[in-house]
This record gives C-alpha cells, sequence and structure tokens, in this order.
C-alpha cells in the first residue's frame, strides 16, 4: 500500500490510473505528471521509489483538486443562478444550459442539473 | 435554442460589443429617473453600467434589470427571458 496524496492504493494498481482518481485529475494531467517525474506510463503503484511518491504528492497538493475545485464549480453555477441569467436559470431547471435541442435525449442535464447541484 | 451571444466565442480583435446608449450624464442618477429602455440585448455590460436600470426588451414587453457588479462583462439579454414556460391549457370546446 502506498500513501499518495492521503489516500491509500494497492500496489498493482496502474499508477495513471490512480492519479487519475482525484477529482481534477484527468489522462492528460496524470501523463504530464509521470513525463514530469520520469515514469513510464505503465508504471505499478508499488514500482514507485519513495522520493518520486514524495515528489507526486507535492505536485498534486499544489494543484486544485477534489474538494477545492468541486467547491469551485459549484460557486460557479451558483453565481450564475443568484444573478438571474438564463444559464443559472437552466441549472435550476434542470436543463440543458448550452443551448442543445430538449425535444429528446436531456438525461444527463435531467440527472446532473438541479437547485442544489452534487458534483 | 439560440439563448445568447455570450455563450459563442467572440474574436478578440473586436473587443467587447459596445453599443452607444443613451447614459445618464449624472452618476449616479437622480431618484425617479426612468430605466433605460433598449432592444441591444447582445451588447456588453460596462463596468461604468453598475448601479442603472434597465428596460431591457424580451421581444414583447420591456424587462426592467438593475445591473450590478457581478453581471459585468456579461450580455444584457442574459437577464432578460425570451420565452415562456409551457404550461399546459385546457380547452372547453372539444
Amino acid at each position: 500500500m502506498v500513501f499518495i496524496l492521503g489516500v491509500n492504493f494497492p500496489e498493482r494498481n496502474l499508477l495513471k490510473k490512480s492519479l487519475e482518481s482525484f477529482f481534477g485529475v484527468g489522462g492528460n494531467t496524470s501523463s504530464r505528471l509521470l513525463a514530469r517525474f520520469n515514469i513510464h506510463p505503465t508504471c505499478r503503484v508499488g514500482e514507485l521509489a519513495n522520493k518520486q511518491v514524495l515528489d507526486l504528492t507535492a505536485v498534486l497538493s499544489d494543484m486544485k483538486i477534489e474538494n477545492d475545485l468541486r467547491r469551485e464549480v459549484l460557486n460557479d453555477i451558483k453565481r450564475l443562478k443568484e444573478t438571474g441569467t438564463y444559464r443559472g436559470r437552466r441549472h435550476a431547471l434542470g436543463l440543458p444550459v448550452r443551448g442543445q435541442r430538449t425535444r429528446t435525449q436531456i438525461k444527463t442535464p435531467v440527472r446532473l442539473n438541479r437547485m442544489e447541484r452534487r458534483l | 435554442m439560440f439563448p445568447t451571444r455570450a455563450l459563442l466565442g467572440r474574436s478578440v480583435w473586436k473587443g467587447p460589443n459596445i453599443v452607444p446608449l443613451p447614459l445618464p450624464r449624472t452618476l449616479p442618477p437622480p431618484p425617479n429617473t426612468p430605466p433605460i429602455r433598449t432592444q441591444k440585448r447582445a451588447a456588453t455590460i460596462l463596468p461604468n453600467f453598475v448601479g442603472l436600470r434597465f428596460a431591457i426588451h424580451n421581444g414583447k414587453t420591456y424587462v426592467e434589470v438593475q445591473i450590478t457588479e457581478e453581471m459585468v462583462g456579461r450580455k444584457l439579454g442574459e437577464y432578460v427571458a425570451t420565452r415562456k414556460r409551457f404550461t399546459y391549457k385546457q380547452s372547453k370546446n372539444k
């Protein structure tokens, strides 16, 4: 078991996938991180040296990920709602925000866009 | 549905859409000044609009909007809906 940013990862897991389990770290960011510390893309978590783990944790803790990022996104949506914009209203109504058609296929906004939006 | 131009990108070389509006000479405007009537929904809200009242056309009537600081950089039309919510009206004679 290896701790990266306070989260425990099993040693046989792919490091790239483990990094992507953080909210706000996707494929692009994780491959950049691996390249930055000269780690090959198929590296497992158990193969990491201790210093590399510390480096990764240091960089990740500087980035805006997980709850900070969630809060930022939710605040942006909340600001749209409070100022009474069209976009904010669409968020509150559970309808698509960016001008998509609503005749069919709006399952994603119906599921996600709520008054109390969760991420 | 095409809500507002603000959702689409605008070329940087054009700058913000600055529309000549009849802004009051004195700031803040004296009380009981009528709101600024306009149909220019695509006009960008500039920092000197803050605190003014606008009557923005929604296609049928003019809706009053008080401009606050958070609205700067967006368009006037974003704050006035152009569509009514659908409501079913029961018809009596079938």
